[in-house]
């Protein structure tokens, strides 16, 4: 059974909907992506499963629950964290605070402690730079923040949108190599990327969105020479 | 200036700060979550003084004579319920306007305060008049030198002091002040790590407002008498030492308000030094003078965070 299951789901900003009947389903300890070009309603998709933005009509199912109508505390504290499009790090706070922001529905101190060693374990530059504003970084070291920060709840699953957005090739491949270490440690990710050949390259299976609309699924290696992708993006 | 009357600016300049602060730190507070003024919050303070006395009176009927059980009792019983009328006013005025334009915020709450100060003025025995304080500090005065202070308002300093470290350590040691920080940087990610962010709203007007109601009964205490326009002078000094120092910025509010409280002092001594037509009580002229000199030289505060946070 999947993990989560987006079914039908209607979201609208000020009353027009972004998004039209989109469904979903995410399988546990996969990587689950979902393509389409700008303004395609992914983000908004995101934050619909978040509760940040609900939906009004449809249902979003995490492991057997409706988290439609929850507030996102609730919602994150069923074990879904979310590296936000944008990064979003806190700037007037130190690398350690950020870190300990992502990990605040834990109370256990010394387990707060132990997966901030192993964040620092992943990203050695953040140890380094531990007691460092976040806001002063450069633009690589403060998406080893937000990744690190997301991490620090220890989720069930991982929603991340856009990772890469605005990097340079070289932090871009360690993002992605990034991201399939989260996956091997048992973690569901849900990646929203625009970069399709790499995006698929990791992926298990993926999801087409095209102005607010499914437009396509199937897994990865499929997708990968599938016509429709071609289309949502170069035509 | 002989050392005596030195000192006695001194001591009376620090209390003012330290009384203006309290009330700074609220304003600033409340807008790094929300990004609103609470314009009720200078008589906030005023039912937290008026709270001070009437459980003062309840102590008196129900025979505590001890002044220092008196005196907890006091500041335990106004600031919790002054800390409830504040999480009161943001849970039913504030948080529902959240996404209202911030001109209806503004405006709800300045009514707020004039029903507060009316109210108070109305059902308080004789409200319209200044009410006594009592005096439950120890009298006498110490001295170093030719240095002396009042015992009472260096008790009234020290504690002040400690409230205000207190607050400063909650901020950035605590849990609580991280999710505080969090919600003001950034409120949508602050819930999208798992923060309550209405919670974190109404605890951080609690605590704004209890400070407030700490600041009262020390204004109280310092005066030995509160009347129920006390919170609009202290409401509008304690705004202009939180856009002074940055509004947002924890530490600009408290510099702003020991700034402003210099100002009024070094008024009150200079100005008839420069002229004997100007009579001390021209301080609170000369001082919003500068202060709307400053902001106009400085329109983000002496201390800017808030712009570049939000950048
Ligand atoms: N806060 C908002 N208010 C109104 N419309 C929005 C808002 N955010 C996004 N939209 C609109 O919703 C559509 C989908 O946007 P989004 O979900 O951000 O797409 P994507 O993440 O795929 O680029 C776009 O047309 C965008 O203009
Ligand atoms: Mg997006």
């Amino acid at each position: 059974m999947a993990q989560l299951s987006v079914q039908g789901i209607d979201t609208a900003y000020d009353r027009i909907d972004v998004l039209h009947g989109v469904s979903l389903d995410v399988e546990p300890g996969r990587i689950t992506c979902i393509l389409g070009s700008n303004g395609s309603g992914k983000t908004t998709l995101i934050r619909s499963i978040l509760g940040l933005t609900p939906p009004h009509a449809g249902d979003i199912v995490f492991e057997g629950a409706s988290l439609v109508g929850q507030p996102t505390h609730r919602i994150v504290g069923r074990g879904i964290a979310c590296i936000p499009e944008g990064r979003r790090i806190f700037p007037k706070m130190t690398v350690a605070e950020n870190l300990a922001v992502g990990a605040y529905q834990l109370s256990d101190e010394a387990e707060v402690a132990r997966r901030a060693a192993q964040v620092y374990e992943l990203f050695p530059r953040l140890k380094e730079r531990r007691d460092q504003l976040a806001g002063t970084m450069s633009g690589g070291e403060q998406a080893m923040v937000s990744v690190g920060r997301g991490l620090m709840a220890k989720p069930k699953m991982l929603i991340i949108d856009e990772p890469s957005l605005g990097l340079s090739p070289l932090y871009v491949k360690e993002n992605f190599r990034i991201i399939r270490r989260i996956n091997d440690m048992g973690i569901t990710v849900l990646l929203v990327e625009q970069n399709v050949r790499q995006t698929l390259a990791i992926a298990h299976y993926g999801y087409v969105l095209s102005q607010g609309r499914m437009v396509a699924h199937g897994a990865a290696a499929d997708l990968a020479a599938d016509a429709e992708v071609r289309a949502a993006y170069f035509g | 200036m002989s050392l005596d009357i030195f000192s006695q600016y001194l001591i009376n300049c620090l209390m003012l700060g330290m009384i203006y602060a309290m009330v700074a730190v609220g304003f600033t507070l409340f807008f790094g979550v929300l990004d609103i003024i609470q314009f009720s919050h200078g008589d906030v303070l005023m039912v937290g003084g008026f709270t001070a006395l009437v459980t003062y009176a309840g102590a008196q009927a129900l025979g505590v004579a001890n002044p220092w059980l008196q005196l907890a009792l006091m500041v335990l019983i106004a600031t919790a319920l002054t800390a409830g009328l504040g999480v009161l006013v943001a849970r039913y005025l504030v948080l529902p306007l959240k996404n209202a334009p911030p001109l209806n915020t503004l405006l709800i709450t300045l009514m707020m305060g004039m029903v507060l100060r009316e109210g108070v003025r109305l059902a308080y025995p004789n409200g319209s008049n200044p009410q006594p304080f009592p005096r439950l500090l120890p009298g006498g005065v110490w001295s170093v030198g030719g240095f002396e202070a009042r015992i009472d308002s260096t008790i009234l300093l020290l504690v002040g002091l400690a409230l205000i470290t207190g607050l400063h350590l909650l901020i950035t040691r605590s849990k609580l002040g991280l999710a505080i920080r969090a919600v003001a940087q950034d409120g949508e990610t602050a819930r999208i790590m798992g923060i309550n962010f209405n919670w974190i709203v109404l605890l951080t007007f609690g605590i704004g407002s209890g400070m407030a109601a700490l600041g009262g009964v020390m204004n109280g205490l310092y005066y030995t008498e509160i009347n129920f326009g006390v919170g609009l002078l202290l409401g509008v000094i304690g705004f202009a030492a939180a856009i002074l120092g940055g509004l947002g910025n924890l530490y600009g509010a408290i510099l702003g308000g020991f700034l402003f409280a210099a100002l009024q002092t070094v008024g009150a001594v200079v100005l008839p030094m420069l002229s004997q037509h100007i009579p001390s009580s021209y301080k609170d002229v000369f001082a919003f003078a500068v202060v709307i000199a400053l902001i106009a030289w400085r329109p983000t505060g002496l201390i800017a965070e808030k712009s570049t946070e939000r950048a």
